[in-house]
């Protein structure tokens, strides 16, 4: 994969359900692959509630977006918007004005098709539904990261967006739980992973805990994973590195929030 | 049907259509001249109206057998099976109604074609011997309808269905929606690893499993057995 600047790994982050950290984690996954010194390009496809520039704070920053692109009015560099920080990260923005009608999956696989030469990724921020916006975020992806929270009504729609991604012939599905509080799981008042395991049956990749650092961090335009000391950080650290193929072992995330407590206690933190 | 009331129709209807538990059934209202009735049958198709795959009955003794030989080739035509309304099916089949078909195009559209092809050559009566199986798991949305048994080579995951005419084999965790002997047949069972089903149905039976079902390493299996839908553990 490193290196190899003739084909990227396409990914598109997908859920089914809305709110439960799709954008998060492209932001987060995004960052932390650049931090590896990876050449990665984001593209934003949910056209008309476009929020991945605000996370990445490059809102203002932005000229073109992803409609101009695949209209043919400029060509995809003139519209990526580089990072502050990350140089090798760029951020493709879609239209805020526009609808998702506005893009095609024949567009957007030609589009990729142009910018797998370029880059090591290329992960692509899914809107939520399984109408056009979700058929057209997946038409050029090589692989697909469901995000799910430990919530029934998540879950459920995590499973009928691995089925549509196996009918659209998409097999290399990963799997992220993202927000999972877990004193809640441990009191049994929580999916945990077991239960999610029974239903979804496919690879996770990471277990995220919900983590007010990501509250915060979102509002600054930094994403969480650029933080050091926090949880949330730490496990999309972890995730990045089994992208990259390395075995991490999960992070037992009961005893840390009881170390971590220990620790303020203690003032140590 | 009375004729008095065709001959002072403006056109008058040769054939009618209508819509049955498996499909469409044709009735001939006149067939002394079959020209005609060959012509209003063209002009009803041409119109684009018949989904690919939709099956055309006709009751036994309604055509000779070379009119019955010249349907079946125009209906090919334009992708629909046309064949004798299977009597059996047609009086025991009160669950499914007409509409469910279209669900089935959407989901399983290769294995339906698959069965339809195959259906042509066998015997109605032989369909519960035959068994369809799913190698993958079945997640929600997703639909199988068939009138034979069916093997499930995986999970059926909550949200998703198995109607079935003969019985249900699910290696693997069932929490879905199974529906078999869906034609009738109450000696129809379902069998599955761990059967946590949202609803089970075994003919014209529906139960659901108790709020507080107690958890089994064994099998389970699910038949009627007094007029009642049970669950009991199995070895497999």
């Amino acid at each position: 994969m490193s290196g190899n600047k003739t084909r990227a790994e396409i990914i598109v982050i997908t859920s089914g359900k809305g709110g439960v950290g799709k954008t998060t984690t492209t932001a987060n996954i995004g960052v932390g692959l650049a931090m590896k010194d990876k050449k990665v390009a984001l593209i934003d496809t949910d056209t008309g509630l476009r929020n991945l520039d605000l996370l990445l704070g490059l809102e203002n920053r932005i000229m073109y977006d992803l409609v101009d692109v695949t209209e043919g009015r400029v060509p995809y560099k003139k519209a990526l918007v580089p990072h502050k920080k990350f140089r090798n990260l760029f951020l493709l923005p879609t239209s805020q004005v526009k609808d998702k009608s506005s893009v095609n999956p024949e567009a957007l696989m030609k589009l990729c098709d142009e910018m797998k030469s370029e880059f090591d990724y290329i992960l692509i921020d899914c809107p939520a539904g399984i109408e056009q916006g979700f058929q057209t975020a997946i038409a050029g992806a090589d692989c697909a990261i469901v995000v799910t929270m430990p919530e029934i009504s998540a879950v459920r729609d995590a499973d009928k967006i691995i089925g549509e991604l196996g009918r659209a012939d998409k097999d290399n599905i990963k799997l992220i739980v993202n927000r999972i509080r877990p004193q809640m799981v441990e009191q049994g008042d929580m999916l945990d992973m077991k239960d999610i395991n029974d239903i979804l049956s496919i690879t996770c990749i990471g277990q995220v805990p919900d983590d007010e650092k990501v509250v915060t961090s979102t509002n600054r335009g930094e994403p969480v994973i650029m933080t050091e000391d926090s949880l949330a950080g730490r496990a999309y650290k972890n995730i990045v590195r089994r992208i990259l193929g390395e075995d991490v072992e999960f992070m037992d995330l009961h005893k840390d929030t009881f170390l971590r407590r220990l620790k303020r206690a203690f003032g140590m933190n | 049907m009375k004729t008095r009331l065709n001959d002072t129709a403006q056109e008058v209807e040769l054939v009618k259509i209508k819509g049955v538990k498996q499909g469409l059934l044709l009735t001939f209202s006149d067939i002394s001249d079959f020209n005609k009735v060959e012509a209003e049958i063209n002009s009803k198709l041409t119109s684009g109206f018949f989904m690919r795959g939709t099956h055309i009955f006709f009751k036994p003794g309604d055509l000779s057998h070379a009119n019955e030989e010249l349907l079946r080739k125009i209906f090919a035509r334009y992708g629909l099976i046309f064949k004798v309304m299977p009597e059996v099916i047609e009086k025991t089949a009160p669950e499914i109604k007409a509409d469910d078909t279209v669900e089935t195009e959407y989901e399983d559209n290769k294995e339906e074609q698959e069965r339809a092809t195959q259906e042509e050559t066998v015997k109605e009566s032989d369909d519960i011997t035959q068994m369809l199986v799913v190698n993958r798991t079945l997640r929600g949305g997703q639909e199988i309808k068939t009138k034979s048994s069916v093997l499930v080579c995986g999970n059926v995951n909550p949200g998703a269905q198995v109607i079935a005419g003969g019985s249900i084999d699910i290696r693997g965790k069932c929490y879905g929606m199974v529906h078999a002997g869906a034609y009738g047949n109450t000696e129809a069972f379902i069998i599955a690893d761990k059967l946590h089903p949202t609803q089970i149905r075994i003919a014209n039976l529906v139960a659901r499993p108790p709020d507080d079902m107690e958890e089994t390493e064994m099998a389970e299996r699910a038949s009627i057995k007094d007029g009642q839908i049970v669950i009991e553990p199995i070895d497999r």
